[in-house]
């Protein structure tokens, strides 16, 4: 029997669907050995330290392989960015040189995974991807004479449409990956522009990178990328990090373009950790999630249940908590006691556009320990019990740490102070607005104020020079640093390179603080940041903390311990933010918990800070006043330096200017560490959830 | 491999273009499809579809190929390839890895100990410190502390009153860069006339005073030519790679005369 034509393509069509739904996703299991030929150092063995030293990095940098980055001008190549971690100075978009004060020690260029390599090769008109129709707008997009921040216009728009997947045309409306996107509710599947050839050579050339640039005991790079996912109509941001622990990585990284849930992200984590590739995932900028990074419930909306708090906690040890665009602590909603909870916020879901807002709830670290806990309370499981990071974000290839030298994150976007909003715009740069509003539709975003026309407060104003990851490991490897993150052995700070070390337990106040042994001592008598610490019958455990400065920082103003629980016959959540140790030999007010004002002033006229006021460390034994053995709860630390100016008050002064009445003028740089959890005795508590929805499973 | 075939097709075109200069008159239209031409496309088809063409769809391949053919040779009797920044840039790439490819040959042994020399600060293995500190934090009497701890150990041996330092007592193999990480810039200062094993100080740093016991110091030293020759001829191609399209660029450059509007305000 002779086949009829339409059967011939159906059975074509059916082979298709087969290839596209299962086979792709097969090939990015496929492991590669990325590492490079290289000399054997010397083969003096790497110093280790037992008892653990700091190790600063930033593991979320993006080059000019991420669509974004490309489209903002930056050309800078994961060897730039590499070469900038370990010192050197890289050129800005816009020309001028950007350089460490001092280098850091462990760094990931971490590209999206959508589009990885693909905008760069849209612009190339030499590739064969540049010469697809929906490749036209970005034609020599980087040529010299475009190198300005006047083409701010046409950037902002090429990266919302980017975003929104309309420079693509989808397939035809019969297409298997039309299907598969229509099945899995994930445009992304059904876009045409997508070159797998052009975005596994981008994806081998970050691995090579990362390689050539890993120096143990010396300098540690991770293979990485970013896994650049949101909800389908919100635009609640997903986003995470995804760096490998070895030089053996996937053929490509998982992608959007692969599934939009995270949770089939861990499954390919999962899989690839069976054949021996160990990888881990770090959310970020929860705070642009319109709360859904740290949901009650699954992303298909059923009830997250142990087995899903277990998978995401076998892959996301790790959050980061504070970066470029804000932090994620908490909000002034949500914790309306603490006084330090109006820092650096930044309100508006990622990418969206006009800027929208973001809802807190669910979008704040702290609030999710909180939730973590009330899950656990519904015998849910704890998915959000991490450890905590910072990271820049920066789009550039050169993360910007220091409110003094600060270049913000997205190259010609805001690579000037009149576009951050730091400074009055030229009349000029205001006709641009003008035009940018109208021929795209956009509020026209700018503000009348005393000394001049600003861009409308709001977006770039609410960035910030942040932020640094921190480990404790025995030395500068690969494996060190990465297990570090494993047990969330870990702190984040804006910027500033201050240390600090959390201990708990039960037999802390038998340690001198002052003996030489006390780290030791600390190790072996408790538990430190990341860990449980498990009940022993009534006792109640005491806190070690003990912070030194940023030697070219400001200097430490107190440590405090925040505290979050619920209660212990019906899960109402509380928190509780402790003043535990004070600069300049005050102490707590055992009624406030609070550290009396010790005097600290910056002048706002040249940014200069009071002398001799502040410690250059601080060191306590703490307990908790109001403990209860009963109560599930977690304590996490938060060092406050002495208050100095602000980026944005750093630009108008050197403008010659006031600082902009309507933003902060002067910050408090921090440092957070990973929780300690403190896990009461098991109840005979009866609890029995409304429906028993919670056995039911994903 | 990929390369050499990049060569050949590259100079496969250069003929096929010469050949289309001297035949340019109208009549010629014939359009020659070899053998080797359709079996890769039909090659690549069931690489793509995974199974062997009908005879219909070889029908359809060569009739694609046909009408690609006829496009291009219209668009240029159109002079369509003129001023175009696609084409332009395509033929700037080709000869771009033309000249780039040409010149990686293996350097000879002595090229490359040439090259070392030239290079040697890039190899240079800086020199470290391993020692001990006691800390006397600035909270409490630092200076004083010090003085006086530094005096007990170099007389009797009193127990030392010193104060634990968060990043640790012994330092292993460190860099003046690192231990100025550490401890702040002008720390390293103090180790410049360090006696090896005797307790010294009081030296100051961002946080307070210490006394150093220096323990070992190695020398910064060059490392041995053939420990790291693999390094040497990475950096050599790396370096070679970057100066050749340089160099051809500037061979050429004196035979052009480039002529821009100086009034041309941007």
């Amino acid at each position: 029997m002779k086949l009829s034509k339409s059967s011939i393509v159906l059975i074509v069509a059916l082979g298709l669907f087969l290839i596209y739904m299962f086979g792709q996703s097969e090939s990015s299991l496929e492991i590669v050995d990325f590492s490079v030929d290289k000399p054997e150092t010397q083969t003096t063995s790497i110093a280790s330290n037992e008892e653990r030293s700091p190790y600063y990095g930033d593991l979320h940098v993006h080059t000019k392989y991420s669509f974004d980055a490309y489209v903002f001008g930056i050309t800078a190549t994961p060897d730039d960015a590499y070469r900038y971690a370990k010192g050197e100075g890289i050129k800005h978009p816009l020309g001028y040189e950007m350089k460490l004060r001092e280098p850091l020690d462990f760094y990931a260029v971490t590209d999206h995974g959508i589009f990885l390599g693909m905008i760069n090769a849209f612009a190339d008109t030499t590739t064969k991807a540049s010469q697809k129709p929906w490749a036209e707008p970005f034609h020599n997009l980087n040529r010299p004479e475009n190198m300005n921040d006047a083409s701010f216009g046409e950037r902002a728009n090429l990266f919302s449409s980017v975003l929104r997947g309309a420079i693509v045309n989808p397939y035809p409306y019969w297409h298997p990956k039309v299907i598969k996107a229509w099945l899995t509710k994930n445009t992304a599947v059904a876009l045409k522009s997508f070159d797998y050839d052009v975005h596994k050579s981008a994806w081998a050339d970050i691995a090579r990178a990362a390689e050539e640039h890993n120096d143990p005991g010396k300098f540690t790079s991770f293979i990485g990328y970013e896994f650049t996912s949101s909800t389908n109509v919100e635009g609640g941001n997903l986003h995470r990090n995804v760096i490998f622990n070895s030089s053996e990585a996937p053929i490509r990284p998982w992608s959007r373009i692969d599934s939009i849930n995270p949770e089939d992200l861990w499954t390919w984590m999962d899989k690839l950790r069976d054949k021996g590739v160990d990888s881990l995932a770090m959310p970020h900028n929860s705070n642009g999630s319109n709360g859904q990074m740290f949901e009650m419930e699954t992303f298909r909306g059923y009830p997250i249940d142990v087995a899903y708090s277990e998978k995401r906690m076998r892959n996301e040890p790790i959050v980061e908590i504070t970066q470029v665009k804000g932090t994620s602590e908490t909000h002034p909603l949500l914790s309306p006691d603490d006084e330090w909870a109006d820092f650096e916020i930044m309100n508006k879901r990622i990418g969206s556009r006009p800027p929208t807002y973001s809802m807190p709830q669910g979008g704040y670290v702290r609030d999710a320990y909180l939730r973590g806990l009330r899950l656990e309370w519904t015998r849910q499981g704890n998915p959000y019990k991490f450890g905590l990071i910072g990271s820049s974000d920066s789009h550039t290839g050169a993360g910007a740490y220091d409110e003094n030298n600060y270049w913000s994150k997205v190259g010609l976007l805001d690579g000037t102070a009149q576009a951050r909003g730091a400074v009055p715009l030229s009349a000029e740069r205001v006709k641009m607005l003008r035009e940018y509003a109208e021929e795209y539709k956009q509020p026209l975003g700018i503000s009348e104020e005393e000394q001049g026309t600003y861009t409308a407060p709001g977006f770039f104003d609410q960035w910030g020079a942040s932020g640094l990851a921190v480990v404790w490991s025995e030395n500068n490897t690969r494996d060190s640093i990465f297990a570090a993150l494993k047990r969330k052995e870990t702190f984040a700070t804006t910027g500033t390179r201050m240390a600090v070390r959390f201990f708990a337990g039960y037999d802390m106040q038998s340690i001198d603080l002052n003996s030489e042994s006390l780290i030791k001592e600390a190790y072996t008598k408790g538990v430190t940041m990341g860990a449980d610490l498990m009940a022993e019958g009534t006792k109640s455990p005491d806190f070690i903390v003990w912070a030194q400065r940023d030697k070219n920082g400001s200097p430490l103003q107190r440590i405090q311990i925040i505290k979050g629980w619920i209660d212990a016959t019906n899960s109402v959540p509380y928190e509780m933010v402790y003043d535990v140790a004070c600069s300049d030999g005050l102490s707590v007010d055992p009624l406030t918990n609070r550290c009396p004002d010790n005097g600290a002033r910056v002048n706002i006229n040249d940014c200069s800070i009071s002398q001799d006021v502040g410690s250059a460390e601080l060191k306590t034994t703490w307990s908790d006043p109001d403990f209860d053995p009963a109560v599930k709860s977690f304590y996490y630390v938060r060092v406050l330096e002495n208050p100095t100016c602000r980026w944005s008050t750093w630009d108008a002064i050197k403008a010659g200017l006031k600082p902009r009445a309507v933003l902060h003028q002067t910050i408090q740089e921090r440092a957070w560490t990973s929780p300690i959890w403190f896990i009461p005795e098991e109840g005979d508590l009866d609890i029995i959830p409304l429906a028993g929805s919670v056995s039911a499973g994903d | 491999m990929r390369k050499r075939i990049l060569i050949f097709l590259i100079a496969g075109f250069l003929i096929y273009l010469i050949d289309i200069a001297l035949n340019s008159d109208e009549s010629n239209k014939d359009i020659y499809i070899t053998d080797q031409e359709l079996t890769s496309l039909i090659t690549a088809w069931k690489s793509q579809v995974g199974r062997d063409p009908t005879d219909e769809e070889i029908v359809k391949i060569i009739n694609n190929l046909v009408e690609e053919e006829i496009l291009y040779r219209e668009a240029l009797l159109l002079g369509l390839d003129k001023e175009d920044r696609i084409i332009k840039r395509r033929l700037a790439q080709k000869i771009t890895f033309l000249k780039q490819e040409t010149l990686l040959e293996n350097p000879n042994q002595e090229a490359l100990k040439l090259f070392y020399n030239e290079n040697k600060e890039k190899y240079f293995i800086k020199p470290s410190y391993s020692f001990t500190h006691l800390f006397f934090t600035k909270e409490t009497d630092s200076e004083g502390r010090s003085i006086q701890a530094l005096q007990g150990l170099l007389t009797d041996k009193t127990p030392i009153d010193s104060d634990p330092f968060l990043l640790g007592k012994n330092f292993i193999d460190k860099t003046a860069e690192e231990i100025a990480r550490n401890f702040g810039n002008d720390f390293i200062a103090a180790f410049a006339n360090l006696e090896l094993n005797k307790w010294s100080g009081p030296f100051e740093s961002s946080f307070g005073n210490h006394l150093v016991l220096l323990r070992d110091y190695k020398e910064g030293f060059y490392p041995p030519f053939n420990e790291i020759k693999n390094q040497v001829l990475n950096d050599y191609f790396t370096q070679t790679k970057e100066n050749a399209l340089n160099k051809y660029i500037n061979d050429v450059k004196s035979e052009y005369r480039i002529i821009i509007n100086p009034n041309l305000e941007f």
